[in-house]
Order: structure tokens, then C-alpha cells, then sequence
């Protein structure tokens, strides 16, 4: 092995890997530059947009005259049937976007992480116990989740969050239990026992350290997955307000005219696409770096 | 595959259930809204404290709560999810009367999606490290990545504006006209029944393009999948010493190769498929059919949270039912398998 090939369990083995991957594999650059590309609209969106009121779901005075506009050198996504400006939409929309996936996969990934590793390291009762709770929440579907919390709490962005997050994080439970029922039979693990290192140290330093770097390269891959199911939730009117800039709902603001006009919803959509493929590619790259066997070279003699 | 296997497996998934019916009840009366409030129809004035004092009574909120839960697991393990606001009829015949609509589109969408997928797969494998395999496999995440209604959305659209309005299930007045009568619930089996070939035709022709829609993530999936497995198994010393005995290429890589990307494929293709339902509930609502999707809205509508909490049991209990099928499937197909 080569020396100087640090290991994925710190900041600093992680851009090593980034590096390596990104000299190797085209398909991180290019996923790269597309998370890069919606990173800077939602840091920038709100302040380079041509209408930044319309992007909030404000209705323009001039309503009217500029509603259902094709794409043009004015609007170059078009106005929706309100006149509202819809690349201004899209632009604040961003933000959001960016803000539920964050939420979303950095709660369930260190509540999912913390469940796993304790279901692997303290054995018995309480593995079976983290095991069958996290396989209950396994079964149940964010989308309808989101359903029964709209019923009892109504409309906002909690209703989302929640919803997602009580349906991801068996994931990551699941699969760091699996790494960590590994982990903890190393020796390195029973020798800081022995040592009479606080169970507390062992879990967080030694088993979770080094179950992290796999469970990390999925998350990034689950960013998109989870904007996916965000938008859903959207679109459907269960999560955020009809006019909030997210863009599953700008998508719902134009089904009533996808025929007639069908930029206001293809737009919106077509950027929800661009991320959660840019965030895919990023994760797969990654974990191809990630796992020796798929790093190899194919032969191809057959 | 053992008997022992078996039970463990089916009691495993009982218990699962027991679990989300519990959740999704407990999710409902502990939140801040009241549903005997709803129930009662949000009564306001000198009499509204009586009234939501008798709803709470009908739905048995009055108990303590672990009796509440029990009562409702008895009720769900009897097949019994109360008695719906928004259709005034039990939710259990509201549900499966509209599952069938929906498990349509979704075996429709997975007839299509799999086997073009791993198809795909398996002719990107064979080209593995070339660009056709690069393209391919780009191809499968974007796939993946396109939000269905969306995709959904676009269909619906290119098809209105080609002449062809692929809203809702089959056409009423095509139905009117022949007498069509629904049987199982499947309108493709029904028509077929019933020698009924005009409406055959045009339920086929409003399932296709939805159909497409929900198939763009299972084919996405399976392509990636059979992709890396396929790739995999080519390496294997047998794949190789097949190919040296003389042994055809098409039996090499569909008798050999494929066959040991099978059970991963059935495995992920089985979850893939109890996720789906969503999808196919959201681009059900897309394309104005009838099914799950439609009942989200009479749930939110009608604040119907026994609708609710009935959609809940069932969409876990669908997930849990095809879990533990592919599992089955998996451990005939496998040997190796245990629980």
C-alpha cells in the first residue's frame, strides 16, 4: 500500500480522496461542476435576480400585461400565468432547495450513524431494540408521513424536514450497523477495551471514526435522492405553502398549464434533474474511489 | 430455503407491522391538532365543547392511550380501519377499491423498466470502458435523477398537444357505450374478460404514457446495477473458462454472467418496486387517474386523518409484504441465504 495514502477517517484523508478521485474520474468533475453551479445560485440567486419580488411569490402590479409570457431576452425562462418573472423563481428557489436536503441528510446522518454504531457495539437486547425500530421506520414512506403531519401540524417546512428525516435515517442506521458489526470485532477495537478506554471514547474514536468514510460517500449520493422526494412532497401541496420558492412548488404552479404554458413547470424541473444528478455523480465517484474493488482497471479480454 | 426460514421471516414482518400501526396511529393523536376537533367538524359556539366531547367518546380518545393503541392494532389485524369522512364509507374498502388502480401502473411501469434496464446494463457491461458504457451509464443515473412527475408532466403535455389526452383510466364514454363492467379492479384484465377490445386498446393507451414515467427510476436503477454486477461476474474464472471450452457468447453472458447478477438485481428490483408506489401515487395525480394518489388530496380536503392513517398501514404493509417476497425469492434463487 502506498504510504502516503492517507485514510478516509478525517478531514484531511477526505480531500486526499477527493483529489485522487477528482484526477481520475471525469464523471466527479462533471457532477462537481453541477453542485457547483446550484451552490452559486443559492448563495448568489436572491441578489442577481432580475425580479427578486416575483422570485418570493409576490404577484406583480403589472399582473396582467406580462403574464404567460414565452421565453424571451426579457424573461429567459418565461412568466407564469400570475406575470411572475420564472427564472427570478428558480434563482431564490435555489436556496431552499439547498437548505431541506442539508437539513435533511445531516439529521438523519448523525442520528442514523449513532443508532448504528451502538446496535453493533453494545450486543444483545438493545441491538435487537435499535434494529426493529429502525426497520419500522424503513417501511414507512416519507410521502404519506408528510401526509399524516400535514393532517395534525398543517402547512411549512417542518412538515418536509420531519417527514424526510423519520423516513431516511434507517438508512444510514442500517447500513453503519453493517459496518460497524465489522469494526468492532477488530482488535484494535478490544485492545482499547482492555485498556479500560471508556466505552464512550471506543464508539465515537475507534468504531465510528472508521465506519463514517462509507456511510459520508452515500449521503452526498442521498443529497439528490432526498431533493427528489422533498419536490414530491412539494409539488403535492403537502409541504411548503403554494407560493413558496421552492421548486417543486413552482412545478405545481404550472401544472394547471403544462400545455399551454409549459416553461413555468419544465424549468423548475429541469433544475431539480441538474442536482440531484450533479450530487449522484459526486457519490458515485466518490465511492468508487472509495472501494478497492471497484478501482480497478477492466480488462477487456472478453 | 428452510420451513425455518420461512416462519422467521413471515413473524419478523408481523412484528414490523405491529410497529408502523402503532407509529402511525401515535403520530396522529399526539400531534397539537385535536382530531376529535375535525371529527366533529370544528363546531363553534355554546354547544361545541358537548360536541367534541361525544366525538372524542365515538373515536375513543377518551381512553388512556395504550388502549387506544391496542384497540386500533386489534382493529387493523381485523382488517378494520374505521369509517372514512371524505367517502363516508370504511377506509379499508375505500383502499383497496383504489390499491388496484395504482398496483396496475406499477407492474406496468416494472414490466417496462426492468427488463429494459437490465438489458442495458448487461450491453454497457459488454462495452465496458468505452464510451457507449460511459454514455450508458450517464444515462441510468439521469434517469434515476428525474423527479417522475415532472417527467410526468412532460408526457402529459407532448401528448395533449399531439391530440392525445391520456387523462384518466379509460375514456367514460368508450365505457358507457360497451357496457364495460370492472371486475378485479385491473381495467387491462377486465376489457380482456370481458372480449371487450376497443377498451382494451384505450386503457392501454392511457396506462402507457404514465406507465413511462414511473418506469424511468426502476430502468435507471437496474441499469446501473446490472451494469456493475454483470462487469463483475465477466471477471469470474468461470465466465473465463467457459469462454475458453467454446461455449457461445450469448449463453456465456446470459447463462453465466447474468445469472449471478440475478439475485442482487431480484433483491433491489423488490425494494425499488414497494418505494415506487409513491411514485406511481404522484404521477397517478399527474395524469388524472384514479388510485392512492388521488385519495392524498380527499385526505387533506376533508382532514380525514382515519384516511390518513389507513394509507399509512397500507403503503407500509404493501412494503413489507414485497420485502418479504423478494427476500423468499432471493433465498430460493440463492442458496446461500439464511435470515
Amino acid at each position: 500500500m502506498n504510504a502516503s495514502r492517507a485514510r478516509f477517517n478525517s478531514a484531511v484523508g477526505f480531500l486526499d480522496l477527493a483529489r485522487r478521485a477528482w484526477k481520475r474520474s471525469a464523471r466527479l468533475r462533471v457532477g462537481a461542476f453541477l453542485v457547483g453551479v446550484v451552490v452559486f445560485m443559492a448563495v448568489l440567486g436572491p441578489h442577481v435576480a432580475p425580479h427578486p419580488s416575483d422570485g418570493w411569490g409576490v404577484v406583480p402590479r403589472n399582473a396582467a400585461e406580462r403574464a404567460g409570457k414565452p421565453p424571451c431576452p426579457e424573461f429567459p425562462f418565461g412568466t407564469d400565468n400570475l406575470g411572475r418573472d420564472v427564472l427570478s423563481r428558480v434563482l431564490v428557489g435555489a436556496r431552499l432547495a439547498l437548505v431541506q436536503i442539508t437539513l435533511v441528510v445531516s439529521v438523519s446522518l448523525a442520528l442514523g450513524l449513532l443508532v448504528g454504531v451502538c446496535a453493533a457495539y453494545y450486543k444483545g437486547p438493545v441491538e435487537a431494540l435499535l434494529n426493529y425500530v429502525a426497520e419500522v421506520f424503513l417501511a414507512l414512506p416519507a410521502l404519506v408521513v408528510a401526509l399524516a403531519l400535514r393532517l395534525a401540524l398543517g402547512q411549512g417546512l417542518h412538515i418536509v424536514v420531519a417527514s424526510l428525516i423519520l423516513s431516511w435515517w434507517p438508512w444510514y442506521a442500517r447500513s453503519s450497523y453493517i459496518y460497524a458489526r465489522a469494526v468492532v470485532e477488530m482488535e484494535y477495537v478490544l485492545l482499547a477495551r482492555l485498556a479500560g478506554v471508556p466505552a464512550r471514547t471506543v464508539l465515537f474514536r475507534h468504531v465510528l471514526a472508521n465506519v463514517a468514510p462509507p456511510v459520508l460517500v452515500q449521503a452526498i449520493t442521498d443529497l439528490g435522492s432526498v431533493l427528489l422526494e422533498a419536490s414530491a412532497i412539494n409539488f403535492l401541496g403537502i409541504g411548503l405553502p403554494p407560493d413558496a420558492p421552492d421548486w417543486g412548488v413552482i412545478v405545481q404552479n404550472g401544472f394547471r398549464y403544462i400545455v399551454s404554458m409549459p416553461w413555468v413547470s419544465m424549468f423548475p424541473g429541469a433544475f431539480i434533474l441538474i442536482t440531484a444528478l450533479g450530487f449522484s455523480l459526486v457519490g458515485d465517484s466518490l465511492r468508487e474511489e472509495l472501494d478497492p474493488k471497484m478501482r480497478r482497471r477492466w480488462k477487456l479480454w472478453f | 430455503m428452510s420451513l425455518n426460514y420461512l416462519v422467521k421471516r413471515l413473524a419478523w414482518s408481523a412484528a414490523v407491522l405491529v410497529g408502523v400501526t402503532v407509529f402511525s396511529y401515535v403520530v396522529i393523536v399526539l400531534s397539537p391538532g385535536d382530531p376529535a376537533v375535525k371529527w366533529a367538524g370544528n363546531p363553534r359556539g355554546p354547544g361545541a365543547a358537548k360536541a367534541i366531547e361525544e366525538a372524542r367518546k365515538e373515536l375513543g380518545l377518551d381512553l388512556p392511550l395504550h388502549l387506544q393503541v391496542l384497540n386500533f392494532l386489534k382493529m387493523v389485524f381485523t382488517g378494520n380501519l374505521g369509517y372514512s369522512i371524505a367517502y363516508r364509507q370504511p377506509v379499508f374498502a375505500v383502499l383497496v377499491r383504489n390499491l388496484t388502480a395504482t398496483l396496475e401502473l406499477l407492474f406496468a411501469a416494472y414490466l417496462i423498466g426492468v427488463p429494459l434496464g437490465s438489458l442495458l446494463g448487461v450491453a454497457a457491461s459488454l462495452q465496458r470502458g468505452r464510451s457507449v458504457d460511459g454514455f450508458l451509464q450517464t444515462l441510468g443515473l439521469a434517469l434515476a435523477s428525474a423527479p417522475s412527475f415532472w417527467l410526468g408532466m412532460a408526457i402529459f403535455g407532448a401528448l395533449f398537444s399531439a391530440g392525445f389526452p391520456a387523462y384518466g383510466r379509460v375514456s367514460t364514454g368508450l365505457a358507457l357505450m360497451t357496457g364495460f363492467q370492472a371486475i378485479t379492479g385491473f381495467y387491462l384484465l377486465d376489457s380482456l374478460l370481458q372480449l371487450n377490445i376497443p377498451l382494451f386498446i384505450d386503457a392501454l393507451a392511457r396506462l402507457l404514457p404514465p406507465a413511462l414515467a414511473v418506469a424511468a427510476y426502476p430502468t435507471g436503477l437496474c441499469l446501473r446495477l446490472s451494469r456493475a454486477l454483470v462487469a463483475d461476474a465477466l471477471l469470474e474464472e468461470y465466465v473465463r473458462a467457459a469462454v475458453a471450452w467454446g461455449v457461445k457468447r450469448r449463453i456465456v453472458v446470459w447463462k453465466y454472467a447474468f445469472r449471478a447478477a440475478l439475485p442482487g438485481l431480484v433483491q433491489v428490483a423488490g425494494t425499488a418496486f414497494a418505494y415506487s408506489l409513491i411514485d406511481a401515487m404522484v404521477v397517478e395525480y399527474v395524469f388524472g387517474r384514479e388510485g392512492l394518489g388521488r385519495l392524498l388530496f380527499d385526505a387533506i380536503a376533508f382532514s380525514d386523518f382515519k384516511l390518513a392513517t389507513g394509507l399509512l398501514v397500507l403503503v407500509a404493509a404493501f412494503y413489507l409484504v414485497v420485502n418479504t417476497l423478494a427476500d423468499i425469492a432471493q433465498a430460493v434463487i440463492d442458496p446461500r441465504v439464511k435470515l
